[in-house]
């Protein structure tokens, strides 16, 4: 009896507020930071949209290798998945890229992890956006 | 737009930028997030350096 109160009181999955929250974690991955502002979560919201921006921005001009789709083996493939992670910074990247990627110097080098490195954060920071819309973080 | 940087400016840049990302990701309150942000970039610096002179004996 008193496991079908406690069963009871659970609320049942709000499917307009799943939506919702991958409507966030979507926005949150297409414009770094949108995910949070549009749950005026400011402070992250800006945080997110520089440091990613940073890091593409340094990235590019280090002149960081931008992987495409057809890398040909598994690491392209993972490094394509990375930079993808940076959303519509990722053609921003392309943009200010214009020389192409030089990898023969380690600033090249570097600039490959820094440009992957803003992919995955900003994954990281659109799944956050998309917890927080579902009340399982703040 | 080119940029120059450093082994040790990148580093730091980099460790800075993560750090500030992961403060304001697990932290709410503002004293918090400096903490974690001081804190991971303390760490980053020092296992950066640190297997830096880790790798020395073996660059020739």
């Amino acid at each position: 009896m008193a496991d079908q109160t406690q069963i009871a009181a659970i609320p049942a999955p709000d499917a307009k507020r799943e939506a919702r929250a991958i409507a966030f974690g979507v926005a949150g991955w297409l414009v770094p930071g949108l995910g949070h502002a549009l749950q005026r979560m400011w402070g992250r919201a800006l945080t997110f949209f520089a440091v990613v921006g940073v890091l593409v921005f340094v990235g590019a001009g280090m002149r960081g290798n931008l992987f495409n789709s057809d890398g040909g083996d598994a690491f392209a493939a993972l490094g394509y998945l990375a930079d993808l992670g940076t959303g519509s910074f990722y053609w921003l990247a392309k943009y200010i890229e214009v020389g192409g990627p030089d990898v023969s110097h380690a600033y090249g080098d570097y600039g490959t992890r820094f440009l992957a490195a803003a992919g995955v954060l900003n994954l990281l920071a659109a799944l956050h956006a998309y917890e927080a819309a579902r009340g399982r973080k703040a | 737009m080119r940029f120059d940087l450093s082994h040790l400016q990148a580093m730091l840049l980099f460790a800075l930028m993560i750090s500030i990302a992961f403060g304001f990701l697990s932290r709410r309150r503002p004293m918090d997030r400096v903490k974690y942000t001081v804190w991971s970039l303390l760490l980053f610096l020092l296992f950066g350096i640190g297997i830096g002179w880790a790798m020395y004996p073996f660059s020739r």
